[in-house]
C-alpha cells in the first residue's frame, strides 16, 4: 500500500514551462525517502506538487490523508511577534473552526511536540530569536501537531547545528517506527544512503529505489552534473559542490 | 492643586461635542488595536494611507451629489482598490508603483473637483484633516457598527492572517485559505479607513490606524501585548489630542498627527539608545 506516490507527475509555475517532469514513485508507510537534486532541480517543486499547490500540474498524486509540510526556515518572517509555542500551535489551525478557540488538547499537543524536538524550555521564546537549527525543530514540531501520516520536509538538515541535526535524525527514526512516511529533500548524499529510498531528480526523474541500487556514480553524475565531485576508489564517496559547501 | 487640574480637564470634556469626540476616539482605539496590528505586521501601511487618500474625491462629490460622505468615500476607495488590484495583477507594474500612481491621481482628482467643479472652500481642510470635535451621533453609530464588524472579521481571519504573514508559502499546507482571508483583511481596512475619515480626514487616517501600532511594535514581542498596547496608546493619544486641540484652539486631527509622530520618534530614540 502506498502512503505517498506519483505517476507521470509533471508541472511548473508557468503554463508551458515544466520545472518537473516524468516523476513516478511510490513509498509505503514507515519509509523515509531522500529527494536528491541539484539547485533548481525540482526538490521544492515536487513537494509543492504533492501538496497540490503547483499552479500547473499533470499526472497523478497519491497521498494517504493530508500531508504536513516543513518548509525551509528562511522563508518565515523572523520579525513576527510569535513564540515557539505559537508557531507549533499553527499545526492545529486546520482542525479548528474559525469561530472556536484553539482547544486545550491542541495546546497540550503543541507543548508535547516541542518537548519531543527538545525545545520544551524554549516554548515561550520568540521564534526569530532562536538559532537556525532550533527554528527548524519548531517547524517540525508544528508538523507533528498536524499529526499527518505523511511529512514533506524541505531541506530540514541544511545549515542546522550538530545538536539540532542529531535531534532531527533521531526524530526521523521515531516517526518511521510510528509508520509515518517522510519525504526529505536533502543535499546530503551520505545521509541519503542511510534511508529507505532515494528519489534522484534533475528536473526529470533520474532514479528511484533503495540507496544501494539507486545511488550509482552514473545516477549521481546525471543528477548533479558539474556540481558532483567523485572521491575515493570507484566513486564510493561523493562531494556535491553547492553554495560553497561540500557534503 | 491636583484637584483643580483634574477639574479643569474634566470640565474640558463636559461639552457634548467633546464627549462624542471621546467616544469616537475610544472606538477608533479598538480599530487601531485590532486592525492596526495587522496593518503593521502585514506591511499594509502604504495601502492604508492610499485608501484614505483615494477616498478624497468621493468625499468631495458626496455633498453636491446628495449622498452620505461615507458612501462616497467607500465608493472611491473600492474603485481605487479594484484598479490597484487590476494593475498589480497585470504584471505591468509593481504593486507599490501602482498604489503610488493611483494615490497621486486620486489626490489630484479630489483637488480639481474641490477647487474647480464643486467649490468647497474651507471644507477641503475638513475633508483632508477631519473634524474630531464636529461629529454627529450618526457618525458614532457608523464607527461603532464598523468596529463590531471588524471584531467579527478579526476573530474569523486572525489565524489565517497570522499564518500567511508568518510564511505565505507554507500557509496552505496548514489548511489556511490565504487569498480569501486576505481579501477580507483589505476590505476590513477599507471599512476602518472610511469610518475614520470624519474624525481624522483623508490624509491622517494612518495617524490612527498605523502610527500607534508601529510605535508599540518597537517594544512588544507578542501579539497580545501588541494589540492591547496599540489600543491603549491610540486611546491615550486621542484623548490628549482632543484636550490639547480644545485648549490651544487647533484642529484635533493635526494635533493627533504631531503627537503620534512625536511619541513614535521618542520611543524609537529611546529604544535605539538602549541598543
Amino acid at each position: 500500500m502506498s502512503a505517498v506516490g506519483a505517476e507521470g507527475l509533471a508541472g511548473g509555475y508557468r503554463a508551458g514551462t515544466d520545472a518537473l517532469w516524468d516523476v513516478s514513485f511510490s513509498a509505503g508507510p514507515g519509509e523515509v525517502v531522500a529527494v536528491l537534486a541539484p539547485n533548481g532541480g525540482g526538490k521544492s517543486t515536487l513537494l509543492r506538487a504533492l501538496l497540490g499547490e503547483l499552479p500547473y500540474r499533470r499526472g497523478t498524486v497519491e497521498l494517504a490523508g493530508a500531508a504536513a509540510y516543513v518548509p525551509q526556515t528562511e522563508r518565515a518572517r523572523l520579525d513576527f511577534p510569535l513564540g515557539a509555542l505559537d508557531v507549533a500551535l499553527m499545526g492545529a489551525y486546520a482542525r479548528t473552526p474559525w469561530y472556536r478557540r484553539l482547544a486545550r488538547a491542541d495546546r497540550a499537543a503543541a507543548a508535547a511536540a516541542l518537548e519531543r524536538v527538545g525545545l520544551a524550555e524554549r516554548a515561550g521564546e520568540r521564534f526569530g530569536a532562536l538559532s537556525g537549527g532550533q527554528r527548524q525543530r519548531v517547524l517540525i514540531a508544528r508538523a507533528l501537531v498536524q499529526d499527518a501520516p505523511v511529512l514533506l520536509l524541505d531541506e530540514p538538515l541544511s545549515g542546522v547545528d550538530a545538536a539540532s541535526a542529531e535531534s532531527i535524525e533521531a526524530l526521523f527514526g521515531e516517526l518511521r517506527a510510528e509508520g509515518r512516511t517522510l519525504l526529505v529533500a536533502t543535499h546530503d548524499v551520505c545521509q541519503a544512503r542511510a534511508w529507505d529510498q532515494v528519489l534522484c531528480l534533475n528536473g526529470g526523474q533520474v532514479a528511484y529505489g533503495p540507496p544501494a541500487q539507486a545511488l550509482s556514480s552514473e545516477v549521481l553524475q546525471r543528477t548533479y552534473g558539474a556540481e558532483l565531485v567523485l572521491l575515493g576508489e570507484g566513486g564510493a564517496a561523493v562531494s556535491v559542490s553547492h553554495h560553497g559547501h561540500a557534503h | 492643586m491636583r484637584a483643580a487640574a483634574l477639574s479643569a480637564v474634566l470640565d474640558a470634556f463636559s461639552a457634548p461635542y467633546m464627549q462624542r469626540a471621546l467616544v469616537e476616539v475610544a472606538l477608533l482605539a479598538v480599530l487601531a488595536g485590532t486592525l492596526g496590528t495587522w496593518i503593521v505586521l502585514r506591511r499594509l501601511a502604504f495601502f492604508t494611507h492610499s485608501i484614505g487618500t483615494a477616498a478624497f474625491p468621493g468625499l468631495v462629490v458626496a455633498g453636491p451629489w446628495g449622498i452620505a460622505p461615507q458612501l462616497g468615500a467607500l465608493g472611491a476607495a473600492l474603485g481605487f482598490a479594484a484598479a490597484r488590484e487590476r494593475l498589480a495583477r497585470s504584471g505591468r507594474s509593481d504593486p507599490d508603483v501602482a498604489t503610488g500612481l493611483l494615490l497621486v491621481a486620486a489626490l489630484a482628482l479630489g483637488a480639481v473637483l474641490a477647487s474647480d467643479v464643486y467649490p468647497s472652500g474651507a471644507g477641503v481642510d475638513r475633508l483632508l484633516f477631519g473634524t474630531l470635535i464636529g461629529l454627529t451621533p450618526g457618525d458614532l453609530a457608523l464607527t461603532a457598527a464598523a468596529t463590531a464588524a471588524v471584531l467579527v472579521v478579526d476573530a474569523a481571519g486572525r489565524r489565517s492572517w497570522l499564518a500567511t504573514g508568518f510564511d505565505a508559502g507554507s500557509a496552505p499546507a496548514l489548511g489556511v485559505r490565504s487569498a480569501a482571508a486576505d481579501r477580507f483583511l483589505l476590505l476590513a481596512v477599507a471599512a476602518a479607513v472610511v469610518v475614520a475619515l470624519d474624525a481624522v480626514g483623508a490624509l491622517l487616517v494612518v495617524v490612527v490606524l498605523v502610527v500607534p501600532a508601529a510605535t508599540v511594535r518597537l517594544l512588544a514581542n507578542d501579539l497580545r501585548a501588541l494589540r492591547l498596547g496599540t489600543a491603549g496608546l491610540a486611546l491615550a493619544e486621542g484623548v490628549a489630542a482632543i484636550w490639547l486641540a480644545d485648549g490651544l484652539d487647533l484642529g484635533p486631527g493635526p494635533v493627533l498627527g504631531v503627537l503620534g509622530g512625536a511619541v513614535f520618534a521618542l520611543v524609537a530614540l529611546l529604544r535605539g539608545a538602549r541598543g
